[in-house]
């Protein structure tokens, strides 16, 4: 659907790929000569066959727009799955670099052959077609605890940081342009606005492709992630009142005003139009038990429009595509079946991951152009500005912010939220949407510069810094043995506290909601049979959840030793290594929750895995599980795919990759890696809980062999 | 909400709390409803039932030692008295309590106290010290199945061996508060 709009706009830009003939007409059966048409196009080749019928024939006019979509698109993919290839480039270059540097190649080679420009993206393109799956994909799997527990801090950074980088740019521009008066004495101060509040915007995308190489931990993340998706009502709002401030002949501080209203009126409103097209969609998906094949579609048609109408109304798209997706996500996997779940998931990936990679292309060949006009003083003072006024920001509001907060946010995450503000393609779609004026072109410039300035330069140099950083804080002596088991059992024992007590403030309005959520939302919206959910059983779940997000490697070989002689410093290594890969680290959780490349969160997977054999209560159940359920899996390749494939060999201590080899050898181990559970109250008195609760929805497939497993090891 | 659980929790009953806790009175109202909204049972004291539905203490590795470490010896109900009492060891230590010595017992809270607790969650049998025994089984709730009984056991080895000043391969208390633990306990 949206393929056929987008190559009406793209067909707009005549893209022409070197090296083709020039398209031959089909003759028509009553042999009239082909018309002649304006360009060449349409004029078939060598006339000396006019009567007889054409054998083999080349008509490029007619497929031409999807075609070269089509070949777009190839191209992209083709350098993404090159780059996953090599193993070590992606570690060093962000993928957002290289597929720019890819983009700037083909820029350069259509510029060549054609000597004009390339196509440039095109702004409706990008926002109609290109940024909604990626902002879809971002809010899906968004983690919906962690984000509303910082709520408040990301609301602080996306909107107080955003309009104190707005002004502070715009206004610190102007100050340049006064000074350089002789070259540009004609920006005014409305137009140093202007481009203050899009040069300002950060980027969800660049972000988000540069933190996929880093390990952040999930409270770091999620502030990045959220104040850049949440600044986009602010930047937008800005960027749009500033323009029409420019059309109108004077602005007074009413003006200024309803300018600030409309901050407020476009992010909420936006936040309501996602509300109410995620219940609608949550509700239809209630319905869908009997054509559960096209149930992802409302997934995606419900997002859209809510992405579309917020558009129409001029509201911010952004916000309610995300908050249509966080609400309807958790009653839509729980009506859907499981094959749907995972078709939803893996398009959204797909189709996040080919617009990222077409983005990134684009904006390298759109830097190849005629249009541009440098400008010394003013490139490099924006450059300045903008790191300047962005870690400015950061400094001061997290200096406030922490004394509200519980667990403060540490100067390195102030860096690293400070250095990862990225410019991406918003900025690039936005600066091309401004009326023209007579340093337009030097604004595209700029934005251009900037924005390969953020992704290559600190793009590559986040992690090495960070790096540095973490250097510098372990320059004390490596932790003992003991050390670090003490201080991981003090961690689980103030997680565990912590729980009993309940989150202070917070829990309330939570409880509330979740009240509301079980009273009202779940029985209307959620189909019947599937209600019964205790909360045992969502921790289960969350327990699969967190099995994934943990570390997935099979340990290395080590050879077990006496217990009298002290070990050697190989040793000592390797049972660091063992340690640091083993031992849960649920609260200061380091890989991050959401991953362009592979999906983390895989119900599916999970669901047939039985990833519970690291419970202890539970661990006894392994043994039944893993042979049982093998071969249920399926040998799916994706990234990644092999550390799950491992995790299930965990007894073994060599990393094997397909499952064939394992099976046999599993049986062994496993025995010996019986646990005896430490509390045997417990364990039963869980299992009780479980398997009763369990009889009622043992319908559909893979619930049945749920609720079959527990019941069974209950017996 | 806070009313109701005030009128339910007498003011002497908070003072003597407060007095004995070092909590203040606002902590103590609360605390006091989240006990309530634990208590499902509504008869004023918890059982174990009540802490293992707390989803995130069900997969916490040490969940179900932490529960017991708030059930005083051989019981299985704990009152809103007991439950504060157990708390009180993780109150963060104020800094004009730091200067205080005229209390002649040692707050809960004191660093003591809490590592204390934490050597309680080892130590089952109470014997005060850590044999090689209890500290697998501690290990073996962390770390998982991931990991073979031999790799486990020279793990443990190391740990008794490093901190072990007395030679009788096992964890006394003394030798468990000498580990200074990594990144500090953080003030809760």
């Amino acid at each position: 659907m949206d393929a056929l709009v987008l190559c009406l706009l793209l067909s707009a830009y005549p893209l022409g790929c070197p090296g083709l003939t020039p398209p031959a007409q089909l003759p028509q059966p009553h042999n009239l000569p082909p018309a002649p048409g304006s360009n060449g196009s349409h004029r078939s080749l060598s006339v000396d066959l006019p009567m007889a019928l054409r054998v083999f024939s080349v008509d490029y006019h007619h497929v031409q727009a999807p075609f070269e979509i089509v070949l777009w698109i190839m191209l992209a993919s083709l350098a993404k799955l090159g780059f996953h290839w090599s193993g070590r480039v992606p570690a060093v270059v962000p993928e957002s670099c290289l597929l720019i540097m890819v983009g700037l190649l083909v820029g350069g080679v259509i510029y060549g052959v054609r000597h004009s420009a390339p196509p440039t993206l095109s702004a409706e393109a990008f926002f109609l077609f290109l940024l909604p799956p990626i902002v879809l994909d971002a809010g899906y799997f968004l983690p919906g605890r962690l984000f509303f527990e910082n709520l408040g801090t990301i609301l602080w950074y996306a909107v107080l940081g955003t309009l104190w980088n707005v002004l502070g740019i715009g206004v610190s521009l102007y100050g340049v342009c006064l000074l350089a008066h002789s070259s540009l004495g004609d920006v005014s101060l409305l137009h140093c606005l202007l481009f203050g509040s899009l040069i300002a915007a950060v980027d969800p995308v660049a972000v988000l492709s540069v933190f996929q190489e880093m390990h952040v931990n999930e409270q770091l993340h999620i502030l990045v992630f959220g104040e850049s998706l949440l600044n986009d009502a602010v930047t937008v709002v800005l960027y749009k009142l500033f323009e029409s401030f420019l059309r109108l002949p004077s602005v007074s501080g009413l003006d200024v005003l309803l300018g600030g209203c409309r901050v407020v009126v476009v992010g909420l409103g936006g936040l309501f139009v996602g509300l109410f097209f995620g219940l609608v969609a949550a509700l239809t998906s209630r319905f869908t038990s009997r054509a559960q094949v096209i149930a992802p579609l409302f997934v995606f048609l419900y997002s859209y429009l809510s992405y579309l109408t917020s558009e129409m109304l001029h509201l911010s798209g952004i916000m309610a595509i995300v908050t249509c997706a966080v609400t309807m996500k958790q009653y839509v996997e729980a009506n859907v079946s499981e094959r749907s779940n995972t078709s939803i998931q893996y398009f959204l990936k797909m189709w996040s991951s080919v617009s990222e990679t077409l983005i990134f292309i684009f904006l390298g060949v759109s830097t190849i152009q005629d249009v541009h006009m440098w400008s010394w003083p003013f490139v490099c003072s924006t450059l300045l500005l903008c790191l300047v006024w962005r870690a400015t920001g950061v400094l001061l509001l997290t200096a406030v912010v922490n004394k509200l907060r519980r667990n403060a946010v540490t100067f390195r995450d102030q860096f690293i939220i400070a250095y990862g503000g990225l410019r991406g393609a918003i900025c690039f779609s936005l600066v091309f949407l401004i009326d023209d004026f007579p340093k337009k072109r030097l604004f595209i410039t700029t934005t251009i510069v900037v924005i390969l300035f953020t992704v290559f330069v600190q793009g590559m140099t986040i992690k090495p810094l960070v790096e540095l950083l973490d250097v510098k804080r372990k320059k004390r002596a490596l932790p003992t043995v003991s050390e670090e088991i003490h201080s991981r059992l003090i961690d689980h024992l103030l997680a565990g506290i912590e729980d009993v007590v309940g989150y202070w403030g917070q829990h309330y309005w939570k409880d509330k909601f979740e009240q509301f959520n079980k009273k009202y939302l779940r029985r209307f919206l959620i189909r019947e049979e599937r209600q019964a959910r205790s909360s045992i059983l969502r921790v289960y779940q969350e327990l699969e959840r967190r099995e994934q997000r943990g570390d997935e490697e099979a340990p290395p070989l080590v050879d077990p030793r006496s217990n009298s002689r002290p070990l050697l410093p190989e040793e000592m290594d390797s049972i660091r290594r063992i340690l640091s890969r083993n031992l849960h680290n649920f609260n200061k959780r380091q890989t991050p929750a959401y991953s362009r490349h592979t999906l983390h969160q895989d119900a599916t997977m999970d669901r047939t895995r039985k990833p519970l054999h690291r419970h202890q209560s539970l661990g006894d159940r392994y043994t039944y599980n893993t042979i049982t359920h093998w071969p249920q899996v399926e040998d799916v390749e994706f990234n990644g795919s092999h550390k799950l494939r491992a995790g299930l060999s965990r007894s073994h201590t060599v990393c094997s990759i397909s499952p064939r080899h394992v099976l046999q050898d599993t049986s062994a181990p496993v025995s010996t890696a019986q646990t005896a559970p430490a509390d045997p109250r417990s364990s039963s008195a869980t299992a009780d809980q479980v398997s009763p609760q369990h009889q009622t929805p043992g319908g559909r497939g893979p619930k049945k062999q749920l609720s079959f497993d527990l019941e069974s090891e209950k017996k | 909400m806070g009313s109701r659980a005030s009128t339910l929790l007498r003011e002497e009953e908070i003072e003597e709390i407060k007095k004995e806790t070092g909590f203040s009175h606002s902590q103590i109202t609360r605390l006091y409803s989240r006990f309530t909204s634990l208590d499902k049972g509504e008869n004023g004291t918890l059982s174990r039932e009540d802490f293992q539905r707390i989803p995130e203490l069900a997969i916490n590795p040490l969940g179900d030692r932490i529960i017991n470490a708030f059930f005083p010896e051989g019981e299985d109900q704990v009152n809103f008295r007991g439950f504060m009492r157990t708390l009180a060891h993780f109150r963060p230590i104020e800094d004009n309590e730091k200067n205080k010595n005229s209390s002649a017992s040692e707050p809960l809270n004191s660093r003591t106290n809490k590592l204390l607790f934490a050597f309680r969650l080892y130590d089952l049998d109470r014997d005060d010290k850590i044999s090689r025994d209890e500290l697998l089984q501690v290990l073996r709730m962390m770390v998982g199945v991931n990991i073979s009984d031999e790799q486990l056991g020279s793990i443990a080895d190391r740990t008794i061996q490093e901190a072990d000043t007395n030679g009788d391969n096992s964890i006394s208390f003394n030798e468990f508060i000498k580990v200074p633990p990594v990144d500090g306990e953080q003030d809760y």
